[in-house]
């Protein structure tokens, strides 16, 4: 019993961290929070204010004057990169899955799987290295101005001007390069674990080996890419170096079209952090605190939701730990 | 004893001659190498005692005039280490305050509220520097493009959104100017280089200082496309990779600049003359100015009156806390007086290779004394 | 007189038709899922070509035998810091973490052995800059341990230890329970079963764990970025109030440089952050593999 104990208690570390985080950026931002108010999320202005003035006194607590926090144009680059990001990842993690697990021969499914998969393993950093050094170069010069020439025209989300290449979809590809590895994993695993009969039905009763797949096993992996795209979207959400690095870190304006430069939550800490050191106040790095909160929540409520679907319609038969 | 075979090897690379370079010595450094990790588990608990380590950290702007020093510094003052680093002017003031880095290194002063909320933080001139407005606009990089402090102002508040604006063409006339949108570029980082590029505007521009002022930080107008970078090296390669940009950018980077054949603006004076920053407008800008510096040394230089002062200068600052421990304190007022001596830091070899300009002998005498107050 | 079996061919479209159509549907098909899997194995070698190429023209001799100065010089500090903050990071979260995995294998049905693997399924989500920014607010400002090896290290230590949790957990579960009856049956304790009987069984596949939380915490940026801070000397082996260099920095850092030889940290400090993490990669699915073909 005594040992039981002792475990028990040294494992309450895992809840003790999270909500120690939790708390611990609650408590710091709280100043914040009652300073900016609901304003926080719906403003799209992050304003340290006049930082070589005296400071004044606002809602009972001092910031500069001038000070305004609103993050809209985070939220918004977040969310718009990490659709862009779920809308190439999704299918293209689909169809690689279901060409690994049906097309490809038993004996190189693994090791095909194995390589995909690693560019999970692949640092945030370095792909953000890879976006800077090839990506943008390249998208900015040959990709972009023919999408803006073609897709352009009949939408004006894709019309010019393209710009520096550092933006948006940018940010939308080197993301989906680097949650598809999740989905496509995942949904691999429940396609080679359905049982063997669905599909010799589907061929008896004289679909194609095609038809058997898509109409009759991937239904029912529904749930499991449902899943998995919580788990990926709950990435693409957090990933901060990757998007920093090839966002344009745009500040206090929404993107007007695809190509122009955002910021997210998690980047805009990262390039935030020095500059809201110069407010003496102390305001503006108890709002990125507030960030940072804010940020923990969403991934904290997206990744349970995720971790509860796939818990009870998998039994946890795989989690992706890697 | 392991520890000190590191250090001993390090700095024999790093062109250190004041290390012992015994035969004994080196054979130590080549099984140090090869057991560089077991050696580094075991200096754990071996603290470094002879070495005083320093850290400089702050404007990107003064980061190529430390790397020059670093080096020289250390082989006459071997139990020296400094570490630079650049990370932006915010975080070298933020950091020298919260005593993380020594030496803070900023292109901006600190403001009156935070020297009463820190009074024992110093604001040292170590040299004066300058700034330029760069662009990148294929074909015009060596022509050297005309723009005064409200045309500027107009870009960046997005109300002139192309080249060929009749604001930009006025000024240069004969030019052919393209019909392409501006890329501004700004800094990401609390800046310096922000502070005083904002200062042109704003006293060159009245409805600038009344909209958006001047800071280390400030809220860049909404304007679509504007890109943010990191430090000076980001501006350069963010200026470097769109064509039509225009970025602001420290004189310590004009030899990459020139390197990548981008353009350098000349500049609208107080008196209404176009200069580019060189030696002689940076120093008739000193002239006209310095004299107004006071004793604690926090005082702008932007904008100085003078035919031919180059509008955008300002001093080189390091933000240091006059309370250092026992041990530091000696140590960092060393290294500022050799930075200040005209046979050390302030040498023409060091001031020329990044374009910076020697502080003139009365405000040396004014860093001096701020220096003799840093104690331990 | 009309048949049933009339009518319904009647009802049924032609054959010839249903036949093309389906085959060029599942032609299709194939082809775009085909493209897909293509597409993926390109780009991962785009990455991988980029990084060695220009990693292996920017590795000399002096990237692991000097430390950096300025724009140029080599990487021993970092190096030497990627290992120590790693290091560090396995030594806390290592106990932690496999105390945990133990605690939920082998209590599975009880409530709090649920909220721990929820909490480390939560935790493995939560992104790294909030870990970093909860290091910087926590420990180097409130703490006042400034940048500094131990505040690097518990935050790199956050993030790997649901790693080590739950692949510990899943090693122990592959422990078959006979194993662990007649353990019982010989008059065993917990303890004795758990350290005697179930740890050495399913030892490869947590050390294969472990392996993975360390190439993990090589890979990190965001969270040290404000917690260790970077230096250019070797480390002065200060636990607090010293910052430490590490080569994820030096990748972040060195590439936004406009120097040549800036650039060529940056290249060499991916090639070796890759290199580990993928040889680190390679190594526990050969280990796994191995594990699961017997």
């Amino acid at each position: 019993m005594k040992f039981r104990a002792w475990l028990a208690i040294a494992a309450g570390i895992l809840p003790a961290t999270l909500a120690a985080i939790v708390l611990f950026l609650a408590l710091y931002s709280w100043q914040a929070i009652h300073f900016n108010g609901w304003g926080f999320v719906v403003r799209d202005t992050w304003n340290l204010g006049n930082l070589y003035a005296n400071p004044i006194m606002r809602h009972g607590v001092q910031v500069q004057p001038g000070a305004t926090y609103g993050i809209l144009f985070l939220i918004a680059g977040t969310l718009l990169s990490t659709f862009l990001a779920l809308l190439f990842a999704v299918p293209v993690g689909v169809g690689a899955a279901i060409f690994l697990a049906e097309a490809v021969p038993r004996a190189l499914r693994t090791w095909i799987s194995f390589f995909v998969e690693l560019l999970m393993a692949i640092p945030s950093v370095v792909f953000g290295l890879w976006g800077y050094v090839v990506v943008i170069p390249f998208l900015s010069r040959h990709f972009f101005p023919l999408l803006a020439a073609t897709l352009g025209k009949v939408i004006p989300f894709f019309a010019g001007p393209t710009g520096s290449g550092y933006g948006l979809l940018t940010a939308g590809v080197v993301l989906a390069l680097m949650i598809v590895p999740i989905i496509a994993a995942t949904l691999r695993d429940a396609l080679v674990s359905q049982p063997v009969a669905l599909r010799e039905a589907a061929l008896g009763l004289g679909a194609t080996r095609f038809e058997a797949l898509w109409k009759v096993m991937l239904p029912g992996t529904r749930r499991t890419l449902i899943g998995a795209t919580f788990l990926a979207l709950g990435r693409a959400l957090g990933e901060t170096m990757a998007v920093l690095m090839v966002s344009g870190n745009a500040l206090n304006y929404l993107p007007h079209n695809i190509y122009n430069p955002i910021s997210t939550m998690a980047a805009f800490i990262v390039s935030q952090l020095d500059s809201a050191l110069q407010d003496p106040t102390g305001m503006a790095v108890r709002s990125l605190a507030e960030i940072a909160l804010v940020l923990a929540v969403i991934s904290v409520v997206v990744n349970a939701l995720a971790r509860l679907l796939l818990l009870m319609w998998n039994n946890g038969q795989r989690t992706l730990a890697v | 004893m392991s520890r000190r075979w590191i250090l001993e090897f390090s700095q024999k690379h790093q062109g250190n001659d004041m290390t012992m370079r015994t035969a004994v010595t080196r054979r130590k450094a080549s099984l140090a190498l090869a057991a560089v990790l077991a050696a580094a588990a075991l200096a754990a608990s071996h603290a470094a005692q002879a070495q005083t380590r320093l850290l400089e950290t702050g404007s990107s702007l003064l980061y190529p005039l430390f790397n020059l020093w670093v080096p020289a510094y250390a082989k006459s003052h071997p139990g020296v280490q400094i570490t630079t680093q650049s990370t932006g002017s915010g975080t070298g003031i933020a950091e020298a305050v919260s005593g993380i880095a020594q030496i803070g290194a900023s292109d901006a002063y600190m403001s009156d509220f935070q020297v009463r909320q820190h009074p024992t933080m110093l604001n040292i001139p170590l040299t004066i520097s300058s700034q330029m407005v760069n662009y990148n606009i294929p074909g015009l990089n060596r022509a050297h493009l005309k723009l005064s402090g409200p045309v500027l102002a107009a870009m960046y508040a997005g109300k002139v959104s192309y080249w060929d604006a009749p604001a930009i063409a006025r000024l240069n006339p004969g030019v052919h100017l393209p019909h392409a949108r501006i890329v501004l570029i700004h800094r990401t980082d609390g800046s310096g280089d922000t502070f005083i590029f904002s200062q042109y505007l704003s006293f060159s521009t009245p409805w600038w200082n009344n909209s958006v002022g001047y800071g280390t930080t400030i809220s860049w107008p909404a304007v679509e496309g504007g890109i943010g970078a990191e430090g000076n090296p980001g501006m350069v390669n963010a200026c470097k990779g769109t064509p039509y940009s225009v970025a602001y950018i420290g004189i310590s980077f004009k030899r990459i600049i020139d390197e990548k054949g981008l353009g350098e603006a000349m500049l609208q004076n107080r008196s209404g003359r176009f200069v580019l920053p060189d030696p002689r407008t940076i120093q008739a800008a000193v002239n006209a100015t310095a004299a107004r510096t006071p004793a604690d040394e926090r005082v702008s230089l932007i904008f100085a009156p003078g035919p031919w002062s180059y509008p955008i200068i300002n001093y080189e600052y390091a933000i240091v806390n006059a309370r250092q421990d026992a041990a530091t304190a000696p140590v960092v007022r060393n290294f500022f007086s050799w930075a200040l001596d005209p046979a050390g830091g302030n040498s023409p070899r060091f001031m020329q290779a990044v374009g910076f300009v020697p502080l003139p002998p009365a405000i040396v005498r004014l860093s001096r004394a701020q220096i003799a107050k840093i104690h331990g | 007189m009309s048949t049933i079996a009339e009518m319904v061919q009647r009802r049924l479209p032609k054959p010839r038709q249903i036949r093309l159509s389906r085959r060029f549907g599942s032609l299709a098909g194939w082809t775009l899922t085909g493209a897909c899997l293509l597409v993926l194995s390109a780009l991962m070698v785009w990455i991988l070509v980029v990084v060695f190429m220009r990693g292996i023209g920017a590795l000399k001799l002096s990237i692991f035998t000097t430390v950096t100065q300025g724009n140029g010089g080599g990487l021993l500090n970092a190096i030497e810091g990627t290992l120590v903050l790693s290091g560090g990071a396995l030594l806390l979260a290592v106990p932690f973490g496999i105390a945990s995995g133990i605690y939920s294998s082998e209590y599975p049905g009880s409530p709090w052995s649920k909220t721990i693997r929820f909490f480390a399924d939560v935790l493995v989500g939560v992104p790294s800059i909030v870990v970093g920014y909860f290091g910087y607010v926590g420990m180097v400002q409130w703490l006042g341990w400034n940048f500094s090896v131990a505040a690097g290290s518990i935050s790199l230590a956050i993030i790997s230890l649901p790693y080590i949790c739950r692949t510990t957990e899943f090693a122990l579960r592959q422990v078959p329970n006979d194993l662990r009856d007649a353990a019982y049956s010989l008059g065993a304790n917990e303890r004795r079963v758990v350290f005697g009987i179930c740890l050495p069984a399913a030892m490869p596949s947590i050390l294969t764990g472990v392996l993975l939380a360390l190439a993990v915490s090589v890979g990190e940026t965001a969270p040290l970025l404000y917690t260790a801070g970077w230096s250019n000397f070797m480390w002065d082996g200060r636990l607090t109030h010293s910052p430490i260099g590490y080569l994820t920095y030096a990748i972040w850092t060195f590439i936004n440089e406009p120097f040549a030889s800036a650039n060529r940290l940056a290249y060499a400090a991916a090639l070796l952050v890759t290199g580990f993490v993928l040889i680190i990669n390679v190594f526990a699915r050969l280990v796994l593999e191995r594990r699961a073909r017997r």
